[in-house]
């Protein structure tokens, strides 16, 4: 403030006009409100790039119909054969299908000014005027007959020549623009209606266009149940009998055993959650090759070696979940143990006096007390397991057959890699986009119930 | 049911906390476990209740050896310092937990859970959870889940500790009249010493864990065995001074004090160095033996003053007197003993 002012000093009217607002504009950087935001902002840029703009990328995404085929830019005007088979099995336009697809040979000014330019004989250019010009012909032999019965004869192959610049097909042909694809096609049929104009410019767009078909397929596809189901399974079974159920009783039985081997114990469950993903799945598909050790120990007695792993679809489920249940079972045992270790040990005394012997102690003790616990943690992995996806793609990659194909799994073979090698990337969005409708609606019914738990447990009494 | 501690020990690794204790609670009394911080009163109970093994010696509940048998099967009730109330659960349910774990039929559970609710006289809190209760409330709840079993002796670890001044003195007749309504053998751990003294049947004294005497209250007041025990009961507590005992007296040097050998000790041979207790309520203005002083402190507690006399020699004595006008702040006074109520101690604190 001392400095500015002494520099103001001078000419003091302009510079202190200037000065004082520029005091004002920063200003704000002294509010909290205001450094707040700055702070705030590398991470809020962070939120919308990485997580808003694909979260409505997606949503944009599963209205179009964007595949390998179409791009994900524009597109051109194409009468393929398809189109036109589109034309007449979805609008019933079968006659003007047929007609767009016919060769068609029209004598007109361009096909002539091109004959000369091609050099050819000008006797027979003058014929093809004076007798033929604007005929329009279905047939190519009828086209060439004429043209041989003209006064100057050209030979077969000018014959060829000549009608080859007059036909006016439109069957594969492609235009940049709906302007010049109905040009185009007034040029054959002149009196085409509006609806058929319509239908014409839609069915032979080769790019993307907005839909609401991904969510009709996905409704009414027995894909659709197979894998939904697949994902109840998956979720349902891991969470159970691992995330909560093996994590429950690794946090017990370290609670009653002495603080030195429960801590080492912990660390080796702790083990699989930060091994690196790749190298986890790696000893697991190890384990299991028909070169592997299950293959190698059996083989002593007599099993003929086999990928256990992907055998039968049951084996593969009991990989995946093993492999998901390993990884996802540390973070429930150490919420769990943790929660055990803040019950007060009077109450374990308390306990054992008044009867209870160690069952009936985590029954009636440990297991009452962890209910916040163990719905925070079956929230939480419920969402994580809905969308995770590195270990099964690993591990099964949604085989034998798609038997664990699960719907994160399903959406990245839609999406992103098929064998079919048309990546249908709206099919994929709209599919991502139920995932991720499904776990907001979680969330919300999630968060609902801890809100819920928190209102009932009414403040204490004070004396 | 009378409970015996037959020599018994405990330590925790190498920490010797408790080493040959002997101690006999008789059927139906209430007895104070008394004692400074970390002398092993807790320890004592947790033996007793079978939360912690015993190093060493048996423990016999009635004539039947409990030391082996797990806490779960001794049926021994305890109220904890932080009362271990189930937080989860209601106070009905926090009561009936020791009955529903025996599983007792359910009608029953209700009946006896009612009627102890009764007794603690919080039957109107029945459906509440403990993080609504006050903590006197709180403390009636686990005095009834204690008491629901039946259990053969009922422990209690400073059950009022935290409790305030009021509370703990309406908790404390409670406490007694449900003990001898009941007729059940009773524990108190405390270190205060009015509880133990206006509670209980007979107070054991324990420091370092060892018992150093058992005595009804009254006894223990008028007739410590050794000078912590002089010291640890009475409030205002008492004051001891150096003497030498001198043709029969006991002189305070620098002092100018000479006092009679209380007729309850024997009269040392001369120039034995001894420590004479004298209890603040034995110092005033009626007495036998004049000691002179200047009142350094004066505090009023209503119906009585009390006041620290300052002797020539440095020492402070305690007295409780009637209020007065006539004694002030640094006045120069000379107040008597009453030599029949003095105690006197070797120098290492034996009773002489
Ligand atoms: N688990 C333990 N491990 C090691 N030492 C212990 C353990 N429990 C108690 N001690 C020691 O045993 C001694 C007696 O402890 P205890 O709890 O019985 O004391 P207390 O008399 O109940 O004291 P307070 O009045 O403070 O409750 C203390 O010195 C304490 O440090
Ligand atoms: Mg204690």
């Amino acid at each position: 403030m001392n400095a500015s002012r002494n520099i103001a000093e001078p000419a003091r009217a302009p510079v202190g006009a200037w000065a004082a607002p520029a005091r004002v504009r920063l200003g704000w950087l002294n509010s909290s409100k205001g450094l707040g935001i700055l702070l705030l902002m590398p991470a809020l840029v962070l939120v919308v790039l990485f997580f808003l703009m694909p979260v409505v990328l997606t949503g944009v995404f599963a209205f179009t119909n964007m595949s390998t085929a179409t791009g994900i830019t524009g597109g051109a005007y194409q009468i393929s054969p398809g189109a036109l088979r589109v034309l007449t099995d979805r609008h019933g336009m079968g006659d003007l299908a047929e007609r767009l697809g016919q060769p068609t040979y029209v004598v007109d000014d361009r096909g002539l000014a091109a004959l000369e330019e091609m050099g050819i004989d000008p006797g027979i250019i003058a014929g093809l005027r004076r007798q033929y010009s604007g005929e329009t012909y279905s047939s190519r032999r009828e086209f060439e007959r004429d043209i041989r019965n003209l006064p100057v004869r050209p030979d077969t192959r000018t014959v060829k020549r000549i009608s080859e610049v007059f036909s006016r097909s439109l069957g594969n042909a492609r235009f940049r623009s709906s302007t010049a694809l109905i040009a185009a096609a007034d040029a054959i049929d002149p009196d085409l209606t509006e609806e058929e104009k319509e239908a014409l410019t839609a069915t032979t767009y080769t790019g993307w266009t907005w839909t609401n078909d991904n969510f009709r397929r996905l409704a009414t596809s027995r894909d659709t149940t197979r894998v939904f189901f697949n994902t109840l399974f998956f979720v349902a079974m891991t969470l159970t009998l691992f995330n909560v159920g093996y994590a429950m009783l690794l946090a017990i039985t370290t609670h009653y055993i002495p603080e030195r081997p429960a801590g080492i114990f912990r660390i080796i469950w702790f083990l699989p959650r930060i091994s690196p993903v790749v190298i986890y799945v790696l000893l697991w598909k190890w384990l299991a090759w028909d070169t592997g050790f299950i293959s190698a120990v059996l083989s002593n007695f007599g099993v003929r070696p086999r990928n256990w792993m992907l055998d039968t679809a049951a084996n593969a489920w009991f990989f995946v979940i093993l492999i998901n249940g390993f990884v996802g079972a540390s973070m429930g045992m150490v919420i769990f143990a943790s929660a055990i270790k803040a019950i007060p040990e009077s109450l374990f005394h308390a306990a054992s006096v008044d009867g209870a012997y160690r069952w009936q102690q985590i029954r009636h003790i440990i297991l009452p007390q962890l209910k916040w616990p163990i719905l925070f943690v079956t929230c939480y992995q419920t969402l994580s397991l809905l969308t995770s996806i590195d270990q099964t793609l690993l591990a099964t990659d949604g085989g034998p057959g798609g038997a664990t194909e699960i719907w994160s799994l399903w959406v990245y073979h839609t999406a992103l890699n098929n064998y079919a090698g048309n990546l249908q990337y709206g099919l994929g969005a709209a599919m991502a986009l139920v995932l991720v409708v499904i776990g907001i609606v979680l969330s919300l019914i999630y968060l609902r119930l801890f809100n819920y738990n928190a209102l009932v447990a009414k403040p204490r009494i004070e004396l | 049911m009378r409970i015996l501690l037959d020599k018994f020990s405990k330590s925790f690794g190498d920490v010797r906390v408790i080493e040959d204790m002997t101690l006999e609670i008789k059927d139906g009394e209430m007895l104070a476990l008394l004692g400074p911080s970390g002398c092993g009163k807790s320890t004592t109970l947790f033996a007793i209740s079978g939360i912690h093994k015993v190093t060493g010696g048996r423990i016999l509940f009635g004539d039947r050896d409990m030391t082996g048998v797990p806490s779960q099967e001794r049926n021994v009730g305890v109220v904890f310092q932080s009362y271990a109330l189930y937080p989860h659960m209601t106070v009905a349910d926090n009561i009936a937990f020791p009955l529903r774990i025996r599983k007792l039929p359910e009608a029953e559970v209700k009946r006896q859970m009612e009627e102890m609710a009764n007794l603690v006289h919080i039957e109107a809190l029945l459906n509440r959870r403990p993080a609504e209760l006050s903590g006197g409330q709180q403390q009636r709840v686990a005095l009834a889940r204690a008491l629901v079993r039946r259990p053969n002796v009922l422990l209690l670890d400073e059950p009022l500790a935290n409790l305030d001044a009021k509370l703990r003195l309406e908790m404390r007749s409670e406490i007694r009249r449900i003990q001898l309504e009941t007729g059940i053998t009773a524990i108190l751990v405390t270190h205060d010493q009015v509880e133990a003294m206006s509670m209980c049947d007979r107070i054991a004294i324990m420091n370092a864990g060892q018992i150093i005497q058992i005595a009804t209250p009254q006894e223990m007041y008028r007739n410590p065995r050794t000078a912590f025990v002089a010291g640890f009961l009475g409030s205002p507590p008492i004051a001891f001074i150096d003497a030498v005992a001198n043709n029969g007296m006991l002189t305070v040097e620098d002092a100018d004090i000479r006092l009679p050998v209380p007729p309850n000790a024997e009269t040392p041979p001369d120039g034995t160095p001894v420590i004479v207790g004298i209890r603040p309520e034995n110092l005033g203005r009626d007495g036998d033996a004049p000691v002179r002083g200047r009142v350094s402190f004066v505090e009023t507690q209503g119906r009585e003053n009390l006041y620290d006399l300052t002797l020539a020699n440095g020492r402070v004595l305690r007295s409780i007197q009637r209020v007065s006008d006539d004694v002030s702040l640094n006045d120069e006074v000379e107040w008597r003993v009453r030599s029949d109520q003095l105690f006197l101690f070797s120098q290492n604190g034996e009773r002489l």
